[in-house]
């Protein structure tokens, strides 16, 4: 084996653990969002809410010390956060486009605000107490499989057992069931008897608490820090996920590689100061969004209800 | 039977009346600024006092008057173009892209008629004309292919307007980094040439001409929205797709000509940003304002007056928290929370809409039966 091949498959490792450690907070937010839109809600505002999580988690594991507290506290504002949004979506029936964007500036505001307002307006970067990687044992000893998918943060095993948790849940649960009838046909849903307005509730809840534990994956697990608008944009890369992974929780994590991949692409490239612009890699994954909810390739075929406010009466 | 919570009675439909809607907004307004005199307090700083610097800041001084013009302007083209975009019913939220990319156009041409550039310099009007132009329609064949994948092809405009400001954003970082960089350790491009710089129009300040460019676009808007068949027609789309296309409009063209102009006039608001205020092109330029933009034409209920109004108010905003935070330490970023506020409060605020107050009952009062009926209010 020559030493270039050699270089080659250690290349690849690379660039696919990195693959997989940058597709994970957003697969995370895309999750969560799944539930939601299956429900007939559009929640843009996640971008919001994985600021409002990767705050939480960082002031509480920095002033505290235990990564743990930072994870359940974010879970709680995340689950808070989402109950006002939820009301604005569903008892409200506000524009759910208008609802999250605007939600989106007032999280960047009050999260830029708070840590300044904590920990002073000089506040210089600093780190807090992150959760530890751990390496699987046995698997993460495996060649290349080992490297690849079993020596990442907790986090990132959390996320892919989620994914499956999901799947069971949407597909192989009377509570799934109702979800995906509330987002397709709510009346008729009504009509069966099930609670139209409890069924969304709870699934801007999870999605409120996904995307706020995605901040807490971002800020413990990856980066240690915070600073303003550290999320930039992860949230709408979620929304790209679940339309790319159609809605459905094993398509989104594939999709969530494929972002990663081209992510953590344009890193390696860079370091070996390939030709190709960066941000044409940069570009793919978006242009793949575009291609797939251009209506060019098919309609991508969403919940019925989406966007669509719910009226009892 | 009585009891104390039954006196908010529910209404079996909204009540729309421009009264109720007057005290909506004034109600929401004040609870908002209620909300953000508390982020005053942890810096020790009097509410009330602040709030009249800040006023005082931006209004009140000439020099503050020339920077709260200068950040309304791109909030007032951005405001337009939602303006004509929503309601054709075509809900683009791409002007964080369309502003980068009319910068981009109007930064290119500019470096074109430098005496060395590829033009050379042209007559001062020539080269507005131009400018004008190409920005604008760059900005419209942006924001259009989502117009032409939404009207055409039946794709979601949400998600891909999103998608492209991303597109948009990696565009002008590859043009800074490659192609137009200038020699230096910053990614930006070479100052343009003095030549084509907008005029400075009051003494003192820095307020450019792009103020009166947007005000006339205002008044074009206002016009073509409301007083032509073209308007017409884009606001019975918007309204009713399904009617419209009934009345034989075809619907699908509407979508992409209200792509096309609210694109336009978004990538003004970069235009006027390089021309008027950066010089040049760089990274993150007019970060946010494609979504302030979007906001404020919230505020002005999507009417070109109450947009130039909504715009000025969170203009004259910024510049005061800026001040705040350099003269007592508050972070600026306070009025991103008051700002977002008003709007979300008076979007929660549609709900009173539903309910009547009956006054007799609350004061456990029932001999006159009379229920007096205050507008929708708690």
């Amino acid at each position: 084996m020559g030493l270039e091949q050699l270089f080659t498959s250690a290349f690849i490792i690379t660039w696919l653990a990195a693959s997989v450690r940058l597709a994970g907070p957003v697969l995370l937010a895309a999750l969560g969002e799944i539930f939601d839109e299956l429900g007939g809600i559009l929640n843009i505002g996640i971008e919001g809410t994985i600021l409002f999580g990767a705050l939480t988690s960082f002031l509480i594991s920095f002033l505290i010390g235990n990564a743990w507290l930072g994870i359940l506290g974010a879970i709680i504002v995340g689950i808070i956060s989402n109950l006002f949004l939820a009301w604005m979506y569903i008892t409200v029936r506000a524009n759910q486009v208008v609802v999250g964007i605007i939600f989106n500036l007032l999280a960047l505001g009050l999260t830029s605000y708070t840590f300044r307002a904590v920990l002073g307006t000089q506040a210089r970067p600093q780190k807090a107490t992150m959760i530890e990687t751990l390496d699987i044992p046995i698997l993460s000893d495996l060649p290349f499989f080992g490297p690849v998918f079993f020596s990442h943060s907790i986090f990132l095993y959390i996320t892919i057992v989620l994914v499956f948790v999901s799947g069971f849940v949407l597909y192989r649960t009377k509570f799934g069931l109702n979800l995906r009838a509330v987002g397709e046909h709510p009346r008729a849903a009504d009509t069966a008897g099930i609670n139209v307005i409890k069924m969304r509730y709870i699934g801007v809840m999870i999605s409120g608490a996904a995307a706020s534990l995605a901040g807490a994956y971002l800020v413990l697990g990856q980066l240690g820090i915070f600073r303003d608008n550290i999320v930039s944009g992860r949230g709408f890369i979620a929304l790209a996920i679940v339309i790319f992974g159609r809605w459905n929780p094993y398509k989104a994590a594939l999709a969530a590689l494929v972002f990663g991949a081209a992510d953590a692409l344009q890193l390696s490239l860079q370091i070996f100061a390939f030709k190709i612009p960066p941000q044409v890699l940069l570009c793919l994954p978006y242009f793949l969004t575009i291609l797939a909810m251009s209506g060019l390739m098919g309609k991508a075929v969403q919940p019925a209800a989406l966007l669509k406010p719910y009226n009892k009466n | 039977m009585m009891s104390k919570a039954s006196f908010l009675e529910r209404r079996q439909t909204p009540k729309e009346s421009s009264s109720v809607t007057i005290f909506i907004t004034a109600l929401a307004i004040i609870l908002a600024l209620l909300f953000g005199s508390l982020l005053f307090l942890p810096f020790g700083v009097d509410p009330f006092k602040a709030y009249s610097t800040m006023v005082e800041m931006s209004f009140g001084t000439l020099r503050g008057i020339g920077y709260t013009l200068i950040k309304a302007t791109p909030l007032i083209f951005v405001g337009l173009g939602t303006i004509f975009a929503w309601r054709s019913g075509f809900f683009y939220l791409g002007f964080e892209g369309t502003i980068l990319i009319g910068a981009a156009a109007a930064v290119w041409i500019a470096l074109l008629t430098d005496p060395e550039g590829a033009i050379g310099p042209l007559p001062r009007l020539l080269f507005l004309l131009l400018v004008f132009l190409v920005s604008f329609v760059a900005g419209g064949i942006w924001a259009g292919i989502v117009g032409v994948m939404r009207g055409k092809f039946g794709g979601n405009e949400v998600i891909l307007s999103l998608m492209m400001n991303f597109v948009a954003l990696f565009l002008v970082n590859y043009l800074v980094s490659g192609p137009l960089r200038a020699p230096g350790d910053l990614p930006q491009t070479p100052r343009i040439p003095q030549a084509t710089i907008l005029d400075f129009i009051i003494p003192g300040t820095r307020a450019h001409s792009g103020i009166l460019l947007a005000l006339f676009a205002a008044i074009v808007v206002w016009f073509v929205l409301r007083k032509t068949t073209i308007g017409y027609k884009q606001i019975v789309a918007g309204l009713s797709p399904s009617a419209a296309w009934y009345g034989g409009i075809n619907v699908g063209n509407r979508v992409i000509l209200a792509a096309f102009i609210g694109g336009g006039l978004g990538a003004l608001a970069g235009m006027v940003e390089v021309l008027g205020v950066h010089f040049r092109l760089l990274d993150g330029l007019g970060e946010g304002t494609g979504f302030i933009g979007i906001v404020a034409a919230l505020l002005g209920k999507l009417h070109s007056i109450g947009v130039v109004i909504a715009s000025i108010l969170y203009a004259g905003m910024e510049v005061g928290a800026d001040v705040m935070q350099r003269r007592s330490g508050v972070p600026s970023s306070v009025i991103f929370v008051i700002q977002s506020l008003i709007v979300l409060f008076i979007l929660a605020s549609d709900i009173l809409r539903y309910y009547r107050i009956n006054l007799s009952k609350l004061f456990g009062n029932d001999r006159g039966k009379k229920t007096l009926e205050v507008d929708s209010s708690t």
